[in-house]
């Protein structure tokens, strides 16, 4: 019986130790104001802007008009390239004005109409219409020559069926789109904003914490005292990761729930535990680098160097089912590409444990490695 | 100003710098690295979608219909699925991001002439990847509709195969890509991303540079020197200068021998406008390292400013023409914007001052007024 007892006290001494110190970080943080400003700027107003202006698919895409033919039918044809995708900014006198405002950047395609192109139609006779594509875009000059096929070809099986009878075995298309009906990107760029900022963060604020010490000699006072390595590096996660998910709640239903209505079809709870992982997983990445460095300049550059490939190629930027294989297989090691999977499938599917137990499991075993791998490098350097 | 000071202080910067090996590596790996991953690795050419089919009618011409699916590089065809409710789960985990379902009757109804439904999944999660896959799959539809009709035609009325389907699509939209004619993904990418390597580490560097010596102390010497301010800031600078110039024409010569982009602009207005974005960037680090106390709110804030603006309002993914009116006043808000028209002009467009002065001007007006602030915000006498 003494023995349990005395086993327990040994329990919570260490807890106490570890919030003794978890309390130390949160006071030093709140008295660095500039930080805390900017944090609540990265999870509300920097969040509000991407989420409400940013979109990827093509959106009002300038188009300016040759009509060398000036019909009905060229008019016809002209009023199909409207929004969203299209905004004819005018018509143009001469084929070389097209090329300066496409030099300028200030269009992005020209539509060119040939002469005589109403009375070719009418006479059954084939007729090409000319479109220049700025691709210096490549997607988004892709994008814009797909939706004028599509434009151009609905054009012409309107008027061929104006002049053919009854009806022609087509195949149309019926799309139902899921978990985002409307296809709303700004439920996408507000979650995905916020992904971002939760990994800027977590990698950063315990790295630089870890280093900051280092850099100015105090961990050798943490060192001596009855601390133990573990119990130095998880208080800084904890106190940061407590920080960090009280700033997502805010961004959340303080910002992208009121003003754009992104739901949360799953649990709540569940996914403020699952981003408690990821933000403990990330902060591993961070305070690894950190055992490798010793200034907060070099942790600065050896986090960027992972951070940006990391917001980049994990498929919150860009799909990631499209990357080079190579690039996948890297993307296996970073956590946000289990994490995003995760979001969306609890906020916009509705999706529990049940279907994501598979990327949870990865993500923290990723967690648990990286953390091992720290505390070791930490406590060999201790020595 | 005294030249000497100004030596002096840029040599004792560079000094600092040369001897922190793992800093002075980083420097110059960090831009070359990120080419060589952005470069090889972020590629948004959207392909192989992992598509299922869910076939009522089970025919020869829905098979015909479905083998396009199998035999298209944009389609990743996963196989065949009993029900409607099959699709739910494999969506719900991201195995499929479509489902194509074909009704009973499809081969029957279109025999006919008459017009017949397919109705797709889809995955929404993903706006602008869900958009392409629409277009897929409509295109797809379309040719598909111009084989049946064109038949149909030629066997209702007794015309000849080319001119059934001369009739059923008298309108051709022939389009000519511009700049970039073999449309690589690589070419527009990379001089964008020549342009975000620069952007976020000079920032980084000078911000770090300055607030080190705020946080460890050393920069009471400065204060209680002779150096001026004017001369502090350029000598500290010079460092950052130095080290972004070299990484210019590294960027550059990796752009043009290793991914074989074209330069047809001018490669003195590039020199220079990518020096002016440099000083621009380490302009960004001087004033957030005045206005921070601590370097960990230096090293974040920085990051956050210089990253993320700089993919989501440069026009690296995203095209400002695109935005909403607010997206759009932030993207002009930084400078990142300007100097990718500026790096795509002068790669792909092959154009000069005569239509880049504008982005030019502003990257000028950015410099002048960022280090004008941080002249006025620096001071000698620090408050309290």
């Amino acid at each position: 019986m003494r023995r349990i007892d005395h086993h327990h006290g040994h329990v919570a001494r260490w807890l106490r130790r570890l919030w003794v110190m978890t309390w130390k970080e949160l006071l030093q943080l709140s008295r660095d104001l500039p930080l805390l400003l900017f944090l609540l700027y990265s999870f509300t107003l920097s969040v509000y802007v991407s989420a409400s202006g940013i979109t990827m698919q093509l959106r009002n895409a300038a188009v300016l008009v040759h009509d060398a033919d000036h019909s009905l039918l060229s008019r016809e044809l002209i009023h199909r390239f409207h929004q969203p995708y299209f905004q004819v900014l005018r018509e143009i006198p001469d084929a070389d004005e097209g090329m300066r405002e496409l030099d300028r950047g200030h269009a992005m395609a020209v539509l060119d109409i040939p002469p005589r192109f109403h009375e070719a139609l009418r006479a059954g006779e084939p007729v090409a219409v000319q479109l220049q594509v700025d691709t210096t875009n490549a997607a988004q000059g892709l994008s814009a020559a797909a939706y004028a096929g599509r434009i151009v070809a609905g054009f012409g099986a309107d008027t061929a069926a104006g002049q053919l009878v009854s009806t022609l075995p087509t195949v149309l298309s019926e799309h139902r789109v899921w978990f985002n009906a409307d296809q709303n990107e700004t439920w996408f760029q507000s979650i995905t904003h916020i992904l971002r900022m939760v990994t800027l963060f977590a990698i950063l604020l315990p790295a630089a914490a870890l280093v900051r010490e280092k850099e100015r000699g105090t961990v050798e006072q943490l060192l001596v005292s009855p601390l133990s390595p573990l119990q130095i590096m998880l208080s800084k996660v904890l106190s940061m990761t407590a920080v960090i998910l009280a700033a997502t709640g805010v961004a959340y239903y303080g910002v992208i729930q009121p003003a754009f209505g992104v739901p949360m079809r799953g649990s709540a709870v569940l996914f403020f535990v699952l981003t408690g992982v990821y933000v403990v997983t990330s902060a591993g990445f961070g305070l690894l680098a950190a055992t490798v460095t010793r200034n907060q300049a070099q942790v600065g550059m050896l986090t960027l160097l992972g951070i940006a490939p990391m917001l980049l190629l994990s498929g919150i930027s860009a799909p990631f089912e499209v990357m080079p294989l190579w690039v996948q297989r890297l993307m296996s090691l970073s956590p946000l590409r289990y994490y995003i999977d995760i979001t969306t499938a609890i906020l916009l599917k509705g999706a529990g444990m049940d279907l994501l137990w598979r990327p949870v499991l990865t993500m923290t075993a990723l967690g648990a490695a990286v953390f091992g791998l720290g505390i070791w490098r930490f406590r060999h350097q201790s020595e | 100003m005294n030249l000497r000071r100004v030596q002096a202080v840029a040599l004792k910067e560079w000094r600092e710098t040369v001897r922190d090996r793992m800093f002075l590596l980083l420097a110059f790996l960090l831009p070359v690295l990120w080419l060589l991953v952005f470069g090889y690795g972020l590629v948004i050419d959207v392909e192989q979608i992992p598509v299922a089919a869910v076939d009522y009618d089970r025919s020869e011409l829905s098979r015909d219909y479905l083998s396009r699916f199998m035999h298209s590089r944009y389609f990743d065809f996963r196989g065949h699925l009993n029900s409607e409710r099959e699709v739910d789960a494999l969506l719900q985990t991201a195995h499929l991001r479509a489902a194509v379902i074909i009704p009973e009757h499809f081969a029957r109804r279109l025999q006919e002439g008459k017009t017949v439904s397919v109705q797709t999944l889809l995955d929404g999660t993903f706006p602008l990847y869900t958009d392409i896959a629409k277009g897929y799959i409509i295109a797809l539809n379309n040719t598909f509709s111009e084989k049946l009709v064109s038949e149909y035609l030629s066997r209702t009325s007794g015309l000849s195969l080319e001119e059934a389907r001369r009739r059923a699509q008298p309108v051709r939209l022939e389009v000519r890509y511009l700049y970039n004619e073999e449309i690589r993904g690589t070419w527009s990418q990379v001089p964008a991303l020549v342009m975000f390597a620069l952007m976020v580490a000079s920032p980084l560097l000078t911000a770090l540079g300055i607030v080190r010596e705020k946080e460890s102390g050393s920069l009471y010497n400065i204060y209680s020197s002779t150096v001026t301010r004017v001369e502090f800031l350029t000598g500290k600078l010079a460092t950052y200068l130095a080290i972004a110039s070299v990484n210019v024409v590294v960027l550059w010569a990796m752009a043009v021998w290793l991914f074989q982009v074209p330069f047809k602009g001018n490669f003195g207005l590039f020199f220079l406008a990518s020096v002016l974005f440099v000083m621009v960037g380490t302009g960004i680090g001087l004033l957030v390292s005045l206005l921070v106390r601590t370097q960990m709110a230096a090293l974040v804030v920085t990051m956050v400013v210089s990253m993320v603006p700089t993919f989501l309002f440069s026009g690296l993914l995203v095209p400002v023409s695109s935005m909403s009116r607010g997206a759009q006043v932030q993207a002009h808000l930084f400078p990142a914007m300007y100097y990718t028209n500026i790096l795509r002009g002068s790669f792909l467009k092959g154009v000069g001052l005569e239509v880049l002065w504008l982005d030019v001007l502003a990257l000028v007006i950015f410099a002048v007024a960022l280090r004008l602030w941080g002249y006025w915000l620096f001071t000698k006498r620090p408050r309290a």
